[in-house]
This record gives C-alpha cells, structure tokens and sequence, in this order.
C-alpha cells in the first residue's frame, strides 16, 4: 500500500468513527434542511418567489455557503488538534510515519472535509429547489459552466479558512483555543486589521479586501461568476437609487487565495516541523 | 555520528554519541553516549525526569536533538534513521490511543502504517490476551488493557528493536507480572528490548543490561550481573547500639564501607570471608546475633550511583 493510501485510509477511519464529526455534520444538514425547505415552502406558497433550478444556485451559492466553511473548519480543528491532546500524532509517528507524511496526512483532509460540506451543501440545496422545478419548462441545463465555476470559487475560498484553521490548530494544539482563534479572526481580527492597516496606509484599502476571510467572501459570491446576474444586480441597484458596487474581480481574488493557501499550509509545515511532538 | 569510518558493528542496534536536548534554557540531556546490543534487554533506568523519556523522543524522531548524535542499526542519516524505524516497535510514556476507536481499530491504524494486515493485528491481540476485548472502546479500557494494547501494538510487524517505556506504570502486581511474561516472551524470541522504568525490581528481574542517568547525564552501563556483583555485603547485627557495631565494623582491614540500614549494619567487604570479620569483631568483645550475606540489588546500586550524584551534582528529582 502507498503512503497516500495508508493515510488516506487512516484519516478516513478516524472520521468515519468520530461521534463529534458525525454531530456537526448532523446539525449542519438540520440547518440546510430546514433552511432551503424555507426556501421551497415559500416559493410554494408565494408565486412572487422563485425557487427553482437552475436560477436557484445564486441562493444556494451565496455568501450563506460561509456556513459551510465555518463547520468545515471547526471538524478539522477536532480532528487535527486532538491528535495532540491524546497525543496520537507522536504515536503515528513512532508508528513509523516521517513527521512529512503526517502532515499531509492532515493536509489531506483539507479536500475531504470540504468536499463533504461543500457538495453536503449542493445536494440539500439542490436537491430542494430540484423539488421545486419545473423540469419541462426549465430554460436550460440544470447546471452550467456557472455553477462549476461558482463551485471552484466554493472550494476555493474553504480552502483559504480550511488552511487557517489547519495553521491555528497545528500551531495551538488545543481544540478550544484553535476555534477560539480562527473565529475571533473571522469575527474581529480581520475587521480590526483591515481598519488598523486602513489608516496607517491608504493605499493598502483596496488590498485590504484580500485578507483570508474578505477573499473567501468575495469568492462565495455565485453572481461574480455570472456578468449577466451582475448585470442585474446593477439595473435594480440603479432603479432603487443604490450605489452600484464593483464588480468581483475574480481571477484577482482566485490568484490571493491560491497565495493564502500555500502561504497558511507552507507555514504549518515549517512550524510542525521544527516542533517536537 | 556521520564518519563512515565508525560505522557500527552489525550487533550494535542503538549507539549514542554525546545525545544532547535542551529545551530553551533547561538542559533535560546532557551529552548522553550509551550502546545496546543485538539481543539485551536494556533498563534505561533514572528518576522522574532524569531525560528518561527526552532520550527515547530522540531516537524515535519525535523530539530533535540540540546536540551529538545516534545510529539506530548502524545507520545514522535520515534516510537510514526513517527505514531502521520500520524496524522498531514503541511507546512512550502513557499509551496513546485513539479513545473514540475500539482496540482493534487502534491496533489497524498502526497496522496500515506498519504494512501489516489483520492476521497481524489478531495475533497480536492474542499475546497480550484481548482477543475478547478487541472491540472495547480504548476510553472504557482499564488502565492494564492500554498497557497491553500498547505493548500489542509494539509488537505489530514483529519489529526487531523494542522500546517500552513505563510500561508497567500504574499496573497492579498481577498485571506486572503479566507484563513481564510478556517481554521475557519477546526476550526469548531473540527481540532486542530496550525498557524504560523506575520500579527497579522488575528491570532486575526482566533486563540483562542496564544504564543509570540522573539530570540528564550518564551515571553507569553495564550488565546487571557485573553491576550488583564486585564486593560483598554482610548485614550484622548485635544487641541495640548499631552505631558501636558501625564504628568495630569501620576498623576492619578488609571493610570497603560500612552503613547501618534498618536494624543492622551493612558491611561491604573485598572477599568473602565472614568468618574472619566474624572473628575481629569478637575480638573487640561484641558478639554477634546475626551475621547474614545481603544480596546487592539493583535498587541498592541505584542508590548508590544517584546518591553520589547528588551529593555532586545537585537535586535528586
């Protein structure tokens, strides 16, 4: 067996046979269920509303994906920083496993986790405004090369939060203080730097909406994937009189967070590294 | 450790040179040189934190030296230093398991790392007697079923080297002794076992060579047998005035030291003749009620070594 079989194999058994994992994501479908049935019950009952593919995954892709990220992140804290807490990462070390391949034994979930909340998130979604379509006039495919493109920008920005929270819990070890960390920068860190820089440099501003948590929200927008969605967001923020925002410079923000990927996994690497177990 | 010229023996399965760790400003190594042999079980013997532990973190690659340097079955770069490890079975200090995951789904975590499959894990689960308990959860297990689960996983891959530290820690007599059937097993298997303790009875009963350290330094490597033989020890006692029997004893020729332990004084003799001390102390108008040989242990010597450092070197912990 390879080496990336065998920690494949074993991160999938640790996760398989997690009652906490099994929990979060638990609830995190009661959410996604009771919120998209809100959406279809709705549009059931009010004709105003419209829940149904494929407009619907400009509300199912939205910036409420940040759900998806958040309980995607707190599941890799649990799952990362424990193996400190029983220290378990020394015994699979002494197990026969270079500190490397440990590491990216961790890394790996990064991809495994996302895909499971991500496409957790798309089948609930999808599946409740598939319920809620009318397949035989349905104008166009049910999914096009918006919604791929959307969904790359999904993966994208759980990667960046992914990645931070992979940092945070490989540098604190401790899963409580990791979640504490991750979400006060989500919560206030990022604002609070964002402003600091702000003053101190003008120039920075535009920058400044780049840092991890800004990129991500900018990369969960679905209508930054699609120019005419955005070119209807314009004509009803002209006719109600609202300022019209820029538009999301996509290729921008997918390049930062490749750059905040390799820079929060490229840190954890170095740091695991020099650290004794 | 990296001339090719002082390449070990192939008997040679650990060999230190100068192993040295500090952490920050506490010095836990300190310059450590010792050898194991193909085939002995090695007591690694100190007190709580002597760097009982820090030393074996090194050799398993989960701490970094600061200093010196090891081989482990004569290869020391990091490329031979990864593959000897295959070659290795261990734990340090408490068993480290995954406490949401039964012993068997602990035992296949190590086994896919080690390449080994179930067949392995079932044996191994046999040895140490949980074959009944393999899908016990590790939280619910008893404190002598972690030290079996992880002396089981020690052995997955019947790994040549074998490293075990504390693992008799917490355990009643009865669950020691099992242990110790256990590694006298692997002993006669021909394993090279390298145990970590401080319940100096059971490393004088389970170890065929031992190392002494205490505040991170080497004190003493040898054989059991050559370290509690070389002099005698006779215990004596006459009446109540041990310290009148301390000071007749102290006159003879032939005492190497003499020391009251309890009820009677201990003299360290150069040969074996009891009756001429027997004699002199007559001689001096006491008579003897009790004239005995004292067996030298391991704890007698282990004593002895840390009492000196202590008076040297500071502390005992």
């Amino acid at each position: 067996m390879s080496t990336t079989a065998v920690l494949l194999r074993n991160e999938t058994l640790k996760l398989r046979k997690r009652l906490a994992f099994w929990v979060t994501m638990g609830f995190f479908a009661f959410i996604q269920v009771v919120s998209y049935g809100e959406e279809y019950f709705d549009a059931r009952k009010d004709p105003e509303e419209t829940f149904a593919l494929p407009a619907a995954w400009s509300q199912i892709m939205s910036d409420e994906s940040m759900i998806s990220v958040i309980f995607g992140a707190v599941v890799l804290i649990l799952l990362v920083s424990t193996e400190f807490t029983w220290r378990t990462a020394r015994q699979n070390v002494i197990d026969g496993l270079s500190k490397t391949e440990w590491f990216w034994g961790k890394a790996a979930l990064l991809p495994i986790v996302g895909a499971i909340f991500i496409l957790s998130q798309i089948v609930i979604g999808g599946g409740s405004a598939l319920a809620g379509t009318d397949l035989a006039a349905m104008q166009g495919a049910i999914v096009g090369a918006t919604f791929f493109q959307a969904l790359g920008g999904f993966f994208l920005a759980f990667f960046v939060m992914g990645s931070l929270a992979l940092a945070v819990a490989l540098a604190i070890r401790s899963s409580g203080a990791a979640m504490a960390a991750w979400f006060a920068w989500i919560g206030f860190g990022e604002r609070l730097v964002a402003l600091g820089l702000g003053r101190l440099f003008e120039g920075l501003r535009t920058a400044l909406g780049y840092l991890p948590f800004g990129t991500s929200l900018k990369l969960l927008d679905y209508d930054a994937f699609d120019p005419a969605a955005y070119q209807r967001a314009v004509e009803a923020a002209e006719a109600a009189g609202r300022a019209v925002s820029d538009p999301v410079a996509v290729g921008t923000a997918s390049l930062v967070a490749v750059g905040w990927i390799v820079l929060f996994v490229g840190v954890s690497y170095v740091w695991f590294r020099r650290r004794d177990l | 450790m990296s001339s090719d010229a002082h390449r070990a023996p192939d008997g040679l399965i650990i060999e230190t040179a100068g192993l040295t760790k500090r952490f920050r400003k506490t010095l836990a190594v300190d310059g450590i040189s010792f050898e194991v042999e193909r085939g002995q079980v090695f007591g690694f013997l100190g007190p709580n934190g002597s760097g009982k532990t820090t030393t074996i973190g090194m050799l398993l690659g989960i701490i970094r030296p600061t200093g010196g340097g090891f081989r482990l079955f004569g290869g020391d770069s990091p490329e031979e230093i990864h593959s000897a490890r295959q070659r290795i079975g261990a734990t340090l200090e408490t068993p480290n398991f995954y406490p949401y995951l039964s012993c068997r789904d602990n035992l296949r975590i190590a086994a896919n790392v080690k390449g080994k499959g179930a067949a392995d894990i079932d044996e191994v689960l046999e040895v140490v007697g949980l074959t009944k308990r393999r899908k016990t959860k590790f939280k619910a297990c008893s404190l002598g079923m972690k030290q079996r689960l992880a002396l089981a996983a020690t052995m997955l891959g019947d790994p040549e080297l074998i490293i075990l530290d504390e693992p008799a820690n917490g355990l009643d007599p009865e669950g020691m002794r099992e242990i110790r059937h256990i590694i006298h097993d692997l002993a006669d298997r021909g394993k090279t076992i390298f145990l970590s303790s401080h319940l100096l009875g059971e490393v004088e009963r389970t170890c065929t060579h031992v190392a002494i350290i205490q505040l991170g330094r080497l004190i003493r490597q040898a054989s059991v047998a050559e370290i509690t033989s070389g002099t005698v020890s006779v215990g004596l006692r006459a009446g109540d005035d041990l310290g009148a029997l301390e000071t007749i004893a102290g006159e003879y020729p032939r005492a190497v030291s003499v020391r009251v332990h309890e009820d009677r004084v201990i003299v360290e003799l150069e040969e074996d003749d009891f009756a001429s001390l027997n004699r002199f102390v007559a001689g001096r108008g006491v008579y003897l009620s009790y004239l005995a040989r004292e067996q030298r242990t391991l704890e007698d010597v282990f004593m002895e070594v840390t009492g000196a450092t202590e008076s040297g070197f500071g502390e005992v912990q």
